[in-house]
């Protein structure tokens, strides 16, 4: 029998096919719970408020933010890092699914694609509006241009960083949407208005399901998830860099790529820890959507802050060792003891300590505790890029130079609008597309050979 | 010539796959299937193994070399600069522009080559063995809870091979057998 690594089934009871179809597709064709309106109305005015933000920061200049000449990358670089890391979630799940061929993961995978483009479309934009001059960013492109001619800076992080989160982008967008063409064309052939099948026909390419087309759908996917792979270590660690290559006490260190890998994993696993409470709640998935599979994300939430907990550990334990007082006055002066000693607390606190409680089978098996852990863990984590940039520009090698960062209302705005754009587009995706992974989740039901008079099978069971 | 194509339509994979096996001893030309979700049995017995891995690895071949050339012409040949009294040619700086370009590239390349080779393209018409049979009751099946096997393809079957085709699929528990008008 199929099961999570925890142990249990991955579909709760016995279904046919058609009820599999029926009830995933059901999240799609009933008409919105009062909630959907409701987050729908929260989220539409975010996004207002970070438009009226954008449009200030874009109109009026960098001067409204609360950056200054030592904190020259404030709250809109935190936010960056914080929701690329989140976007990791996603493309963890798709590798799981079809490169090690984890079942479990068939009925998290869509959501958390999801959740990944929309991330990752979140933390683009930071990059973007904080260049200031947001129409040169054409000059990012290398082509034979009339400035100079001038290249861009390929040796520069912050080159290879746009690079990566471009191609993060189009990749997880392209593993999202060629994962759903099967269930498009389903949701297609059950159309009930024109319009919605002519949609649905539209984005599912004709697809009918045959058996040529899977084997080279099968290839296409393990490919792109082969390629996703690499990708999933390598973008958080090149955002790292634009960290590590420069010579900042509490940048300039060798743990920060696998510190930030390990931290993208586990801010992205907890998003989808929270996503996914959230939606078994609102949804009848309970059957796809088990106790089993959160079982499982909180195993790796387990994982995830044990490691990251050690990060912390050697970066305060390599500060000290390598003898530069530097490096001592940063870790041990301002960020333990001193002026950020607060926001580098809870950071310890809510990432390397609470989930701790999850190795308790009974807090593993309570939605409430579950659902509070997975968002004190982002919390945390926010506050982990908080503690990484600001601390260090803040009070760097001049104390004549030392400042304090508040952020303004444009900052708070960008960053408020950032959740508007994410859950807008959460709500529309569980609106317009069945949430689990249609046909991946049939290979796991219907009437198996076993199920069916198996004294007169004696073929061989493919 | 009065021959006809037959679509058997079947509710598990297995029983289709029975059938299949069957079909092909005596020889009765299997011309497409069609499932809801990708059904490994059937896919080893009637599938040939996509050659889109190796046109991967030959795009990501390619690309590999083509960036590096481009990185090495910027860097050495256009606009030679030193960066710190490094050579121009410092091929780790190289390394994550190589490793990011090459897989934005293949994967683009081989999506293409996907779209190219199976046809599929947004806004494509339904073409499928159902609605050429115009049989109302079935369409939509094939993307729910139906299994089909189509028979005979363009030539259609002759009649003892329809017969017998006829009598395997029934016997490995086809719920319908549809014939393929011919226009």
């Amino acid at each position: 029998m199929d099961t999570t690594s925890a142990g249990a089934p991955l579909i709760e009871g016995k279904m046919s096919y058609r009820q599999v179809t029926d009830t995933l597709s059901g999240t799609v064709e009933r008409k919105p719970a009062k909630w959907w309106y409701a987050g729908m109305t929260l989220s539409t005015l975010a996004v207002l408020f970070g438009l009226w933000a954008m449009y200030t920061t874009v109109t009026v200049g960098l001067g409204t933010w609360g950056l200054n000449n030592s904190t020259a990358w404030g709250w809109d670089i935190i936010n960056f890092v914080w929701w690329i890391g989140i976007g990791h979630a996603g493309t963890a799940f798709t590798i799981f699914l079809i490169v090690f061929r984890a079942k479990w993961a068939a009925a998290i995978n869509r959501t958390a694609e999801a959740m990944t483009v929309f991330a990752v479309m979140c933390a683009g934009l930071f990059p973007l509006i904080h260049l200031g001059r947001l129409w040169l960013v054409f000059f990012i492109a290398p082509y034979p241009n009339t400035r100079g001619p001038l290249w861009v800076g390929y040796n520069s992080p912050l080159f290879w960083d746009v690079l990566a989160i471009t191609t993060y982008l189009l990749l997880s967008v392209t593993l999202w949407y060629f994962g759903m063409i099967p269930d498009l064309a389903t949701m297609r052939d059950r159309a009930k208005t024109k319009l919605s099948r002519t949609i649905y026909g539209f984005f599912s390419m004709g697809w009918i399901g045959s058996v040529r087309n899977w084997m080279r759908y099968e290839a296409l996917t393990k490919i792109l998830a082969g390629l996703a792979a690499p990708l999933v270590v390598s973008v958080h660690t090149i955002v790292s860099l634009n960290f590590a290559v420069s010579v900042i006490p509490g940048w300039h260190t060798t743990i920060l790529p696998p510190y930030f890998f390990v931290g993208a994993i586990f801010s992205g696993f907890a998003m989808v820890l929270t996503i996914m409470i959230l939606i078994r709640k609102a949804f009848p998935l309970t059957s796809f959507i088990t106790m089993g599979h959160l079982n499982s994300i909180s195993r790796v939430l387990i994982f995830g802050s044990m490691v990251i907990g050690l990060a912390y550990a050697t970066e305060l334990f390599i500060a000290w060792y390598s003898g530069v007082e530097y490096e001592m006055f940063t870790f041990f002066k301002s960020r333990a003891t001193g002026r950020y000693a607060t926001t580098f607390w809870i950071m310890v606190v809510c990432n390397a300590i609470i989930p701790q409680l999850l190795w308790f089978r009974k807090i593993r098996h309570s939605i409430g505790w579950l659902l509070a852990i997975s968002i004190i863990i982002n919390i945390g984590m926010w506050y982990e890029r908080y503690v990484i940039l600001i601390s260090s520009l803040a009070q760097d090698f001049l104390p004549s130079s030392w400042v304090t960062f508040t952020p303004t209302i444009v900052d708070i705005g960008i960053y408020v609008g950032t959740f508007g754009i994410f859950f807008t587009g959460m709500l529309l995706f569980i609106r317009a597309i069945p949430m689990i992974a249609i046909f991946e989740v049939k290979d796991l039901a219907g009437e198996k050979r076993e199920d069916h008079k198996p004294d007169e099978d004696k073929t061989e069971k493919t | 010539m009065n021959q006809k194509g037959i679509i058997g339509i079947f509710t598990t994979d297995w029983q289709m796959s029975d059938a299949i096996k069957r079909l092909r001893e005596k020889n009765i030309p299997v011309t497409d299937a069609v499932t809801p979700f990708p059904a490994h049995g059937i896919m080893k017995q009637l599938g040939k193994e996509s050659r889109l891995p190796f046109f991967s690895l030959a795009a990501g071949t390619g690309t590999i070399i083509l960036v590096f050339a481009f990185l090495y012409y910027i860097a050495v040949i256009d606009y030679p600069i030193i960066y710190g009294g490094k050579p121009f040619f410092a091929f780790p700086t190289f390394v994550i522009i190589i490793y990011m370009l090459t897989i934005l590239l293949t994967f683009i390349l081989t999506v293409l080559a996907f779209q190219a080779r199976t046809g599929l393209f947004p806004g494509k018409e339904i073409d499928d063995p159902v609605h050429r049979a115009g049989d109302e009751r079935y369409i939509g099946g094939m993307t729910d809870d139906r299994f089909m096997v189509a028979l005979g393809g363009e030539e259609g079957l002759s009649g003892e091979m329809h017969e017998s085709a006829s009598t395997i699929l029934r016997e490995s528990g086809a719920k319908e057998i549809l014939e393929i008008k011919r226009s």
